[in-house]
C-alpha cells in the first residue's frame, strides 16, 4: 500500500503535495526506511522551519516553484478529476424493536478506486458504528489526526433524541466526519474505514476484528510508559500553544454566539407582541386602520424572518464550534502521544548511552524508536497543514455564512418595510406624496 | 396649519427655522367669545403673523414656595413678527424665560377658558415608557431637550388654532415678561377651574346621551389605551434591540484576540472584528431617531385625555340641562296641583294637608305666586341651558372635525417616519454585514 510517487490527494482544498503513506500506519508491521518522499517534505516545506503557531507561511511570498504549486492546490477547488471517493451521509430512519430505539443513516459510497470490490455501495449505519469507526482509526492509525464525531450522549429530557433538529445535526457531523476521513491521503486507505463504507453486516466483521487485532503484535501499540520528555521541538510546543490558544477563543465565541441567539429570541418574544398592537389599534380607527394594519403585518414579516435567523445560527453555527472542540481536544492527544514516543526513544538513547561499554544490547531498538518518532513526526507536521487549511476554509465559510444569513435577514425586513410606504403615502383620493 | 409642519420644526432640533402661521378662516366658532374670555382686539395681527420658537433650555436656582433651594429648568421663548423678517435677518427678536410650571398654568386656563376645545397636550411631566438605558430623570440633558421640543410644539400648535390663538393671555404669555401669573389668576379662572374639576369628577348619568359623544368618548378611552400599550411594548422592544446589537460587540473584541493567533486569517478576522465593533455602536443613534417617534405617539395619548375632557364636558352641560328640565317640570306640576287642589302624584304636602287640612286661600296665593315667579325662572334657565348645550355641541364638534383630521395627518406622518427609520436602519446591517463578509471571505 505504499506509494512511491507523490500523489495529488482527492479533496476540496485540502491538498498536499506528498503523499506519505508511512509502514507504520498499515497493519503490516513491516520497519522500513523513511521513504524519499520525507525527505522532500523537509525541503519543500521552507515553510517547516518558520512556524510559530504552526501555521502554513504565506505563500504570497516568492520563493520556489513548489511552494507556488503548493498554493495553487491550496486556492484550487475540487477537481473531479483527482477525487475518486464519494462517501455521503443521509436518510435517517428511526428503528424500533423491543429492546430499543435507535437511528440509523444511510451510508452511500462511489469510487473508483482498485481497494473497493464495487464502484458504489450504499449501507445502513447507526451512531454506534462511526464511533467503532473512529475507535478502529485512531487505534490504527495513532500518529494521524483523526476527525472528531458529534457528542455520543445526550441528556435525555433536555435534548429529544429524535427530533428533526437533532437528527439533522448529528446527520451533518457525521457526513462531515466521513469526508474529512475520505480525503484524508492516509486514513481513507484504512481497511476499517474500506469495510465501514462496505460491509453489508458491519456487526460480524466487529467480531472478526477483535479476533485480528489480537494477532497484530505491538507495533501499533504506543505504550505509553510514563517517560518523561526532555525537550519538546519548538514546532510542536507551538502547535500545543495554539492549541490552547484557539480552545480559549472557540470558547468565547461559542459564548458570545450562544448570548446573542438568547438575546434574539427575547427580541422575538416582544416583537410578537409589539406587531398585534398596532392591529388592535387600527380596528379603532377609520382612515388610519390600513396604514396601521400595514405596520402590523411589516412587524409580522420582521418577527418570522427574524426567527428564521435565530434558528440558522443555532442550527448550522453552534454546531461546528462544538466540532473543532472535540477536534482540538483529539488532536492534544496526539500531540501527547508524540510526546511519549519522543521521551521513549530518548529513554532508550540514554539508557544506550550509559552502557557504552558493553555489548550495545539493542541497538535497532533504539532506531526503531527513532524511526518511530521521526514517522510520527512527519504524519502529524502532513496533519496538521492539513487541518489548518481545512480549519481556515471551513471557518471562512462558517463566517460568511453567518454574514450571509444577517444580510438576507436585514433584506427581508427592508423589503417589508418599503412595500408599506405606498400603503402609508395613500391618501383616500388616491393621491400619493413623497416621503419626508 | 399643516401637522407636517409641526412635526417638521420638531425634529430640527436647534434649528431656528420655524413655522409661520398663515392666515387662519373665521368660522362660526370664531365669533362665540366666551364671556370671561379676554380676547386680543380683532385688528391685532401679531398672532397670525409671528414666529415663535422655544430655542433653549438653562438651569437656574432659586427658592421654592416653602422657602427651600431648587434646581429648575428654564425655556427661552422666542418670538419676532413676520414682517421684521423682511425687514432683514438681523431684526433680533424677542424673548422670555418660562419655566414648566407656567406651561402649566397656560394650558390649565386655556382649558378652562375653552371647554369645548381639544386643548393641545403639554410633553410629559415625567419620563414615562422609558427604555432601561434610557434616562428617567428629569434633569438628564436629553430629556430636556425632547422637553423643549414638546414646549415649543405646543406652543406653535395653540398658535395655529384658529379660536385659542387669539387669546390674550396667550399673547401675554409670549411677550409679557413680569406679572403674566397675576394677569392669570386676575381672570378668576381658578374658581372655574375648581368647580370643573369637581363637576368632572363626579359620577351623574345623562338620561338621553349624544350618541356620537359617548362614540367618541369611547374612542378616546381605545385611544389613551391602545396608545399606553403600544408606548409600553415599544420600549421593551427598543430595550431587546439594545441587547442584541451590543453583545455583537464581543465579537469585536474576540477577532481581535483571536486574529493574534492566526496567520493568513488574521487580518480578515481583525477587520470584520471592526465593522462588529461599528454595529454594535450604532443602536444608539437608532434608538435615540426612534424617540421622536414615541414623543410623537406621546403627543396623541395626551390628546386622547383633552379630547375625554371635551365629551365629558358636553355630558356635564347635558346634565345640567336635564336637571334644570325636570325641575321645571315638577314645579309646573306643583302649580298645577295648588291651582287646582288636586293631588295627582303622592307627595308630603298632599299627605300632611289630608291630616292637617288644607291652606288657607291666602297662603295658596302667596305660594302660587312663588312658584310662578320661579317658573319663569326655570322656563329662562331651560332656555339658556338648551342655547348653551346646542353652542357647546356645535362648537365642539367643528374642533372635534379639525381634531381628528389632525390625528389622522400627523400620525400617518409619524407611521411613515417610523418607517423610513426601520429602512434605514435595515440599509445600515445590511451594509455592514456585507463588509463583515468580504473580511471574511478574505480570511
Amino acid at each position: 500500500m505504499s506509494v512511491s510517487t507523490p500523489k495529488l490527494l482527492p479533496s476540496s482544498g485540502k491538498k498536499s503535495i506528498h503523499d506519505v503513506c508511512h509502514p507504520l500506519s498499515c497493519e503490516e508491521a513491516a520497519l522500513t526506511t523513511p521513504s524519499p518522499e520525507l525527505q522532500n517534505t523537509s525541503s519543500i516545506g521552507d515553510k517547516d522551519l518558520s512556524l510559530p503557531n504552526g501555521t502554513p507561511v504565506d505563500t504570497s511570498s516568492p520563493a520556489s516553484s513548489s511552494s507556488l504549486l503548493n498554493r495553487l492546490q491550496l486556492d484550487d477547488d475540487l477537481d473531479g478529476e483527482t477525487r475518486d471517493l464519494f462517501v455521503t451521509v443521509d436518510d435517517p430512519k428511526k428503528h424500533v424493536s423491543t429492546m430499543e430505539t435507535y437511528i440509523t443513516y444511510r451510508v452511500t459510497t462511489k469510487t473508483t478506486r482498485t481497494e473497493f470490490d464495487l464502484p458504489e455501495y450504499s449501507v445502513r449505519r447507526r451512531y454506534q458504528d462511526f464511533d467503532w469507526l473512529r475507535n478502529k482509526l485512531e487505534d490504527t492509525q495513532p500518529t494521524h489526526i483523526i476527525p472528531p464525531l458529534p457528542e455520543k450522549f445526550v441528556v435525555k429530557g433536555v435534548v429529544d433524541r429524535f427530533s428533526e433538529e437533532f437528527v439533522e445535526t448529528r446527520r451533518k457531523a457525521l457526513d462531515k466526519f466521513l469526508k474529512r476521513i475520505a480525503d484524508h491521503p492516509v486514513l481513507s486507505f484504512n481497511d476499517n474505514f474500506n469495510v465501514f463504507l462496505s460491509a453489508k453486516d458491519l456487526n460480524s466483521y466487529k467480531k472478526q476484528g477483535m479476533a485480528l487485532l489480537s494477532k497484530m503484535g505491538e507495533s501499533v501499540k504506543y505504550v505509553t510508559g510514563g517517560y518523561k520528555l526532555r525537550s519538546r521541538p519548538l514546532e510542536f510546543a507551538a502547535m500545543g500553544d495554539y492549541l490552547d490558544m484557539f480552545t480559549q477563543k472557540l470558547g468565547t465565541i461559542d459564548r458570545i454566539a450562544q448570548r446573542i441567539i438568547k438575546e434574539q429570541a427575547e427580541y422575538l418574544v416582544e416583537l410578537r407582541e409589539y406587531g398585534p398592537v398596532y392591529s388592535s389599534w387600527a380596528s379603532a380607527e377609520e382612515e388610519l386602520r390600513q396604514p396601521l394594519e400595514g405596520v402590523s403585518s411589516c412587524v409580522a414579516n420582521c418577527s418570522t424572518a427574524l426567527e428564521m435567523l435565530t434558528e440558522d445560527m443555532s442550527e448550522e453555527f453552534l454546531p461546528v464550534f462544538r466540532e473543532y472542540v472535540l477536534y482540538i481536544e483529539s488532536m492534544k492527544n496526539v500531540l501527547k502521544k508524540r510526546d511519549q514516543v519522543q521521551a521513549e526513544y530518548e529513554a532508550k538513547l540514554e539508557a544506550v548511552a550509559f552502557r557504552k561499554e558493553e555489548r550495545p544490547c539493542a541497538p535497532t531498538d533504539v532506531e526503531k524508536c527513532q524511526d518511530r518518532v521521526e514517522c510520527f513526526n512527519a504524519d502529524l507536521k502532513a496533519d496538521w497543514d492539513r487541518w489548518q487549511n481545512n480549519k481556515r476554509q471551513d471557518f471562512r465559510l462558517l463566517l460568511t455564512g453567518m454574514a450571509d444569513k444577517n444580510i438576507q435577514y436585514y433584506e427581508k425586513c427592508l423589503a417589508a418595510w418599503e412595500s408599506i410606504i405606498p400603503l402609508l403615502q395613500d391618501k383616500p383620493d388616491g393621491k400619493g406624496e413623497m416621503p419626508s | 396649519m399643516r401637522g407636517s409642519e409641526i412635526l417638521e420644526s420638531m425634529t430640527d432640533s436647534g434649528n431656528e427655522e420655524v413655522a409661520v402661521i398663515g392666515n387662519t378662516d373665521l368660522t362660526a366658532a370664531d365669533l362665540h367669545n366666551n364671556t370671561n374670555n379676554t380676547m386680543t382686539e380683532e385688528g391685532v395681527p401679531l398672532l397670525k403673523k409671528m414666529e415663535i420658537s422655544v430655542s433653549e433650555a438653562e438651569k437656574r436656582t432659586g427658592k421654592n414656595a416653602v422657602n427651600m433651594q431648587e434646581i429648575y429648568t428654564v425655556y427661552l421663548i422666542e418670538t419676532r413678527p413676520v414682517d421684521a423678517i423682511t425687514e432683514g435677518p438681523s431684526a433680533a427678536p424677542d424673548s422670555l424665560w418660562r419655566r414648566y410650571s407656567e406651561f402649566e398654568l397656560l394650558r390649565n386656563y386655556l382649558l378652562v377658558t375653552f371647554p369645548y376645545i381639544v386643548v393641545p397636550p403639554l410633553p410629559e411631566k415625567r419620563a414615562e415608557f422609558v427604555w432601561h438605558k434610557l434616562s428617567a430623570d428629569n434633569m438628564d440633558p436629553d430629556f430636556v431637550e425632547r422637553r423643549r421640543i414638546g414646549l415649543e410644539n405646543f406652543l406653535l400648535r395653540v398658535a395655529s388654532h384658529s379660536v385659542l390663538s387669539k387669546d390674550k393671555i396667550f399673547y401675554l404669555f409670549l411677550t409679557q415678561d413680569d406679572g403674566w401669573k397675576d394677569v392669570v389668576y386676575d381672570t378668576g379662572f381658578q374658581a372655574k377651574a375648581d368647580s370643573r374639576l369637581k363637576a368632572l369628577n363626579a359620577t351623574f348619568r345623562v338620561k338621553n346621551p349624544d350618541k356620537r359623544y359617548t362614540e367618541l368618548k369611547h374612542y378616546s378611552d381605545e385611544l389613551q389605551s391602545v396608545i399606553s400599550q403600544l408606548l409600553r411594548v415599544r420600549a421593551k422592544v427598543a430595550d431587546r434591540l439594545y441587547g442584541v446589537y451590543k453583545v455583537h460587540g464581543n465579537y469585536g473584541r474576540v477577532f481581535s484576540e483571536w486574529s493574534a493567533i492566526e496567520r493568513e486569517m488574521g487580518d480578515g478576522l481583525q477587520s470584520a472584528g471592526h465593522h462588529m465593533d461599528a454595529y454594535a455602536a450604532s443602536v444608539d443613534d437608532i434608538l435615540e431617531e426612534e424617540e421622536h417617534y414615541a414623543d410623537q405617539l406621546k403627543e396623541y395619548l395626551y390628546y386622547s385625555e383633552a379630547l375625554r375632557a371635551v365629551c365629558r364636558k358636553h355630558e356635564l352641560i347635558q346634565y345640567e340641562l336635564e336637571m334644570a328640565a325636570q325641575d321645571l317640570v315638577s314645579k309646573k306640576q306643583q302649580r298645577e296641583e295648588l291651582a287646582t287642589g288636586t293631588v295627582r302624584t303622592f307627595s308630603l304636602k298632599g299627605m300632611t294637608s289630608k291630616l292637617f287640612g288644607q291652606e288657607t286661600p291666602e297662603q295658596r296665593e302667596a305660594k302660587l305666586k312663588v312658584l310662578e315667579e320661579q317658573i319663569v325662572e326655570g322656563e329662562e334657565l331651560v332656555k339658556t341651558s338648551n342655547a348653551e348645550c346646542d353652542e357647546y355641541v356645535r362648537n365642539a364638534w367643528i374642533d372635534i372635525d379639525r381634531f381628528k383630521e389632525q390625528k389622522n395627518q400627523d400620525l400617518k406622518e409619524a407611521l411613515i417616519s417610523y418607517a423610513v427609520m426601520q429602512i434605514s436602519m435595515c440599509k445600515k446591517g445590511i451594509q455592514v454585514w456585507t463588509n463583515a463578509k468580504e473580511c471574511f471571505s478574505k480570511m
